[in-house]
């Protein structure tokens, strides 16, 4: 019984592990975040590099914190942020994701 | 208002209204999840899931009642968005190139058949592990402790592979880079920087990890394999091997990934230490596999906890079991050194006599003497980087 069990498993282990020449296919993860409207602002500049999946990790923080955050994303990692986005997407995080301490 | 001046007068504002902000800096035990996905990744069973853009997996803790961590079980990481989903393995080729005599292209085939195969087992660890642990919050991954693991890699010798390729009298360093890449071109490639002189026997460059492929997400088809120090310099799906002279200015070498160069490696959010220094070596941990906060455990019923513990190669001496709270310690029985650089599995029996919660706790002690310090020891540093403090589990005795 239990060989009959551990070969189907065995052979789906080993088709994944042939060649890749099929893509890999990851799995898509909804993060549920709120739609409201500076939500535009962050469909436009987080998911170029990361899913939102990173905000909801981090927990309630400081308006600095997110600031910051925004920031290092511009400056570090090169996401187009506008100075118009920087503000909208701040101030998205910090209504939702924020401890209402300013700093 | 422009909106420059909108974050000056808010700050200002902000800082007028609560004071100067104290914050020391302090730790606590580490966030205990115990929240599996629904979803599976390829090769993967469930596991605590943080992102799937780039994936990043956390292995829960009842993984860890064994020196090897299953391949379907082991954590990920990784830091770009864009990660090729197809390896076509025929075409796939590790540059080595540089201050070399020879420019090398190597396939997997090369690596199999014309270097000597050898084999380590070793924990690989994130040096965020147990992130969450720092208050207040540092950026990065809130890991609870399961950001790491153990397996046993084959694969070649990097040194082998750079003899063969030959280093020019006036090479000092080697980069390393995978064929993940940024979203952006202009934003910083995960390329890690190792002197040459400190690269040893035991660094291996791997293709296989618990005697099958390494599994996509851990870095198929080869990784960097580097003992004793956290997973920052494992690259995965290493394609680029370039030998230099001079150590190059990098941001995930300057910027990322460093601790404060001072003896408590600490600092405060409002007095961050300026000098600073790359994470690198492992400190001394362990970690409670079994029992976990959902365990059931009944009133005078035989109970074995179970666990592992690790340094960065010094070799464990003892694993000290406390099951009341830390009042009173007894050493655990230790199982097989699989290598020093193994999970040294432990195991403790006992048997509670009362109802009530209990707090288990585990502290490793290696052949140096060094043990894990309390929680509350561990001072704070920017990058929530290198926690390592006593574990602890609490149960429900019914």
């Amino acid at each position: 019984m239990i060989k009959k069990l551990i070969l189907p498993a065995m052979l789906m282990l080993s088709s994944l592990h042939a060649d890749y020449n099929q893509k890999v296919k990851l799995p898509t993860i909804s993060f549920p975040m709120v739609a409201d409207e500076n939500f535009r602002a962050m469909q436009r500049n987080c998911q170029w590099c990361h899913s939102y999946g990173y905000i909801i990790n981090q927990g309630k923080q400081s308006r600095k914190f997110w600031h910051k955050s925004v920031v290092k994303m511009r400056e570090v990692y090169k996401a187009p942020i506008t100075e118009e986005d920087e503000k909208l997407v701040t101030d998205y995080l910090f209504k939702y994701y924020g401890n209402s301490k300013l700093k | 208002m422009h909106r420059r001046d909108f974050f000056k007068t808010s700050l200002v504002a902000s800082a007028a209204l609560l004071g100067t902000a104290a914050s020391a800096g302090t730790t606590k035990q580490p966030i205990d999840s115990q929240v599996i996905s629904t979803v599976a990744f390829p090769e993967k069973r469930p596991l605590i899931t943080y992102s799937d853009r780039p994936p990043i997996l956390e292995t829960p803790r009842d993984a860890f009642t064994t020196a090897i961590t299953p391949n379907n079980e082991f954590f990920v990481r990784w830091h770009s968005p864009k990660i090729p989903t197809h390896t076509y393995l025929k075409g796939y080729r590790i540059s080595v190139n540089g201050l070399v005599e020879k420019n090398l292209s190597l396939s997997l085939d090369h690596l199999k058949k014309d270097y000597e195969q050898v084999e380590i087992t070793a924990v690989l660890q994130c040096g965020g592990n147990s992130r969450s642990a720092f208050i207040p919050t540092t950026s990065g991954i809130q890991w609870g402790s399961g950001a790491m693991g153990c397996a046993t890699w084959k694969g070649v010798r990097l040194k082998d592979i750079l003899k063969r390729a030959g280093l020019s009298s006036d090479a000092h360093w080697i980069n390393f880079s995978g064929a993940d890449t940024p979203a952006f071109h202009k934003a910083p490639k995960l390329i890690r920087e190792l002197k040459i002189n400190e690269i040893s026997d035991d660094m291996i460059v791997a293709y296989e990890m618990n005697g099958e492929d390494l599994p996509f997400l851990n870095g198929y088809p080869v990784r960097l394999v580097i003992p004793g120090d956290y997973s920052d310099s494992w690259i995965k799906m290493l394609s680029n091997i370039t030998v230099t002279k001079e150590y190059k200015s990098l941001y995930y070498m300057d910027t990322a990934y460093r601790i404060p160069d001072n003896e408590c490696e600490c600092e405060t959010e409002d007095d961050l230490f300026e000098k600073t220094k790359p994470i690198t070596t492992m400190n001394i941990k362990s970690l409670i596999g079994y029992p976990t906060s959902n365990s059931i455990i009944n009133v005078d019923a035989n109970v074995v906890a179970r666990g592992v513990a690790f340094d960065s190669g010094h070799g464990i001496k003892d694993v000290l079991i406390s099951v009341n709270g830390g009042r009173t310690w007894e050493s655990a029985t230790l199982g097989d050194e699989l290598s020093l650089h193994a999970f040294r599995e432990f195991r403790f029996a006992f048997r509670l006599k009362e109802k009530g919660p209990i707090t288990i706790m585990a502290k490793a002690i290696n052949n140096l003497g060094e043990e894990q310090p309390y929680p509350e020891a561990i001072k704070w540093n920017h990058g929530g980087y290198k926690y390592n403090g006593i574990d602890s589990v609490t149960i429900d005795v019914v």
